[in-house]
């Protein structure tokens, strides 16, 4: 069925507003608030001891969510985000985990403010639920958003949020991934904002309606008093805060907070020329047996010191669940604001915010109307316009000698998903995501290489849970887990290198596992190099059938490649739904980093480096470095100008002008 | 003012000239790369980066796009897109 607009869904997308005009809507409510000299008289030392505080608090939140939540998603791999937000839904401080997610709760609690103030009323001990992207608080409905009013003497102080990703909300496939979806309906339900906590005490209707959906109810039911108690813990320690410095102290921090962030953002984009940097972000299928190529584009303007970023030519949107909402286009742009252009100021995105204008037409991939699907929003269409911004903020900061030391270019184009499901070796039901790919390829910098298997941007504190965690925890055994050769963007300074994940079902009491693939980035690479330097490698995922490596294990041998198995071999489309079975070999292969620079500048000592440590195969030195290596792997200096002369010709051979 | 890597702004203040080699690459007004040479190949050229054949994910062709130095040829841009789609790429900048 094509995509046709529901009648009253545009209630449910929501624009942002001024605060001011947040304020008029939120009917019944009592928001606390300080004057504009409040913020302003704030003593230099009061001022910076209750920033950091608030900075702590936040982290807290985090660690609460870790200590608490029995999702490896959560405890291992730091999927997860926390914000403190003032009464009015502005963000003031983020956490350093998910930053896509922390970036978009603001729209949800303005949401909340403007909706839900007369009925069903914001009462102190209350909590409202959300995973409706439309509405924000997450980018897909996967990231379920608890957030929280902080009471004052009767008055709305201020809000928490905690979201996590969640490894099951129901929908057609394992996981809520549903690869052969054309609409949200295919998908788990979004829900807008709803009282899941009232005085203190989580409604068990509501708790049943939302668990009722999931595969793994428990799991959930336990992320979600994971979130309660990130929630609590905030709480409490605002209300120590509050108690300790006062309420209009603390209020004057956190408006001084955003304050300086917009301040400082402004004047740091004035020490930047004006222009315009445009790009574009593809991505290859939305949904299993989509053979088209879809792309995002940006016009990024800058002038004297405010941002636009006018995404007008994006496709439209796309039958399929790669289609994101306004969130995700926003969740998009913050992580690449917060670690290229905010890396000396303070990560409070209510004042960032400010610094900058988005043109975007809904109706398209990365603004999507209600009933496109988005139920793989947060590392699709998302992730690529993290991409395009990454590319076009980075080309500005080039221009400036300072600046530019901040730019990185597209880290791991796009996250490679392989979701898990079936009956674990304790003989019960589980869910689960690999997280492996959250050691993507960093992008190459203007002085140096990229972090190999270094994390992704939008996830500063992101990491890989042990092989040996999900070994115990899932029925799965690994053949390797290693970085993978020449999958960085070969540059003057290479990408860093992506990695790859070989594992097979092991121990299920029912035999095998089934397996969810979706990852683009197949056709063409996602991560884009920067000053000429080469993309990252492509995505590449392989299943092996009915191979040997059971015999080959209990012959005492571990496969160390592909090639040492028997079996059919296919090389995986970009989505799939599947059973593996316990002679199945199932290989991923995640993107690195793009390179900067032309390659053939690369220190030939660097490249020789590079081969010897298995970062570079002795061809790539060859054909894209030029540099050609004597048998003791040093590099052969005549050899290597002469190969370097070589491409060059060859540039101009293939020259059409 | 460099503009990267391989590119920077002359002396005379409209003209853009390689970094590598001082060829003149453009104008900021009229085109900041358009004497640049420029190709278009199969992405396979990209060297072992490229893990499989675009066509059997896509049906439209992917092409590796690349602009050069006509003098040094140093590369100066790079990108991997569908062969039916326009330029997206490119900067301005005023001041």
């Amino acid at each position: 069925m094509p995509l046709i607009n529901i009648a009253g869904s545009e209630k449910f997308a929501y624009q942002l507003k001024p605060s001011s005009e947040t304020k008029e809507l939120a009917h019944g409510l009592k928001l606390h608030s300080i004057n504009a000299a409040d913020a302003d008289s704030i003593d230099p030392l009061t001022y910076e001891v209750v920033r950091h505080r608030l900075a702590a608090i936040a982290e807290e939140m985090g660690d609460a969510l870790k200590r608490m939540s029995g999702s490896v998603v959560v405890t291992d791999c730091n999927d997860f985000g926390a914000t403190i937000l003032d009464e009015c839904g502005d963000s003031v401080i983020v956490g350093l985990y998910n930053t896509q997610l922390a970036a978009s709760v603001d729209m949800a609690v303005k949401w909340t403010l403007e909706n839900r103030g007369l009925n069903p009323g914001i009462q102190p001990g209350d909590m409202f639920f959300c995973n409706d992207p439309w509405v924000g608080g997450g980018l897909h409905q996967n990231d379920a958003t608890i957030m929280a009013p902080l009471f004052h003497e009767g008055e709305i102080f201020g809000w928490t949020a905690a979201v996590c990703h969640q490894v099951d909300l129901g929908g057609v496939s394992p996981g809520s991934w549903s690869v052969e979806g054309r609409d949200v309906f295919w998908e788990s339900t979004p829900v807008p904002p709803v009282k899941i906590v009232e005085g203190g005490k989580i409604r068990g209707d509501i708790e049943d309606m939302y668990l009722r959906r999931s595969r793994v109810p428990r799991l959930i039911a336990l992320d979600l008093r994971a979130k309660i108690g990130a929630n609590n813990i905030a709480q409490e320690r605002l209300t120590k805060l509050i108690q300790k410095y006062s309420a209009k102290t603390v209020k004057a921090v956190m408006k001084r907070m955003m304050n300086d962030a917009e301040n400082r953002l402004r004047a740091k984009l004035k020490e930047l020329p004006d222009g315009e940097w445009s790009s574009v972000a593809h991505q290859d299928s939305f949904r299993s047996g989509d053979r088209n190529v879809y792309k995002i584009t940006l016009k990024m303007t800058k002038k004297d010191d405010r941002l636009t970023f006018d995404f007008t030519g994006t496709d439209k949107e796309v039958e399929g669940f790669a289609n994101c909402t306004l969130a995700g286009l926003r969740g998009g742009i913050m992580p690449i604001v917060l670690t290229m252009l905010c890396g000396d100021i303070p990560w409070a995105p209510g004042g960032l915010y400010r610094c900058f204008d988005i043109i975007s037409e809904p109706g398209t991939i990365n603004n999507c109307n209600f009933p496109a699907g988005i139920g793989k929003a947060s590392v699709a269409s998302a992730w690529a316009t993290q991409n395009v911004v990454s590319e076009t903020v980075g080309t500005m900061l080039s221009v400036h000698p300072e600046h530019r030391k901040s730019l990185m270019c597209v880290c791991c184009g796009t996250w490679d998903l392989a979701l898990l499901a079936g009956v674990d070796q304790r003989g019960n039901p589980f869910v689960t995501m690999v997280c492996d790919s959250m050691a993507g390829g960093m992008g190459a910098r203007v002085d140096q290489d990229g972090v190999d298997t270094g994390g992704l941007n939008c996830i500063p504190m992101g990491r890989v849970a042990d092989v040996e965690i999900n070994e115990f925890s899932f029925p799965m055994l690994y053949l390797w887990r290693r970085e993978e050769m020449d999958s960085g963007g070969p540059g003057r300074f290479r990408g860093g290198a992506g990695g790859s994940s070989c594992f097979i079902p092991y121990d299920s009491p029912i035999g095998g596992v089934h397996l969810v693939v979706s990852a683009t980035g197949k056709a063409l690479p996602q991560a884009a190099g920067l000053s000429g330097g080469f993309p990252a490698g492509t995505q590449h995922d392989v299943l092996l059938r009915s191979t040997n490596v059971r015999q080959l294990l209990t012959a005492g041998r571990i496969p160390g490649s592909l090639d040492d198995l028997d079996g059919t071999t296919d090389v995986l489309q970009q989505h799939l739904e599947t059973h593996l079975n316990d002679d199945d070999v199932y290989y991923t292969h995640w993107q690195g980093g793009g390179g900067y620079g032309d390659p053939l500048l690369r220190d030939p000592i660097l490249v020789a480096l590079d081969v010897a440590k298995q970062k570079v195969s002795k061809r790539a030195a060859q054909e894209v470095y030029g540099v050609a290596l004597a048998e003791n792997g040093t590099v052969d200096v005549a050899a290597t100008d002469a190969a370097r002369k070589a491409l060059r010709e060859r540039r101009a051979a293939v020259a059409v002008n | 003012m460099n503009f990267d890597d391989n590119i920077k702004l002359a002396d005379d203040g409209v003209s853009t000239v390689c970094v590598h080699c001082s060829e003149v690459l453009g104008n900021v007004s009229t085109g900041s790369l358009k004497n640049a040479l420029s190709s278009e190949q199969k992405s396979s050229a990209l060297g072992p980066g490229i893990r499989a054949d675009p066509k059997l994910f896509t049906d439209r062709e992917i092409v590796l796009r690349q602009l050069f130095c006509p003098r040094c040829l140093t590369v100066l841009a790079t990108e991997v897109v569908p062969s039916d789609e326009g330029g997206h790429r490119g900067w301005k900048v005023f001041s």
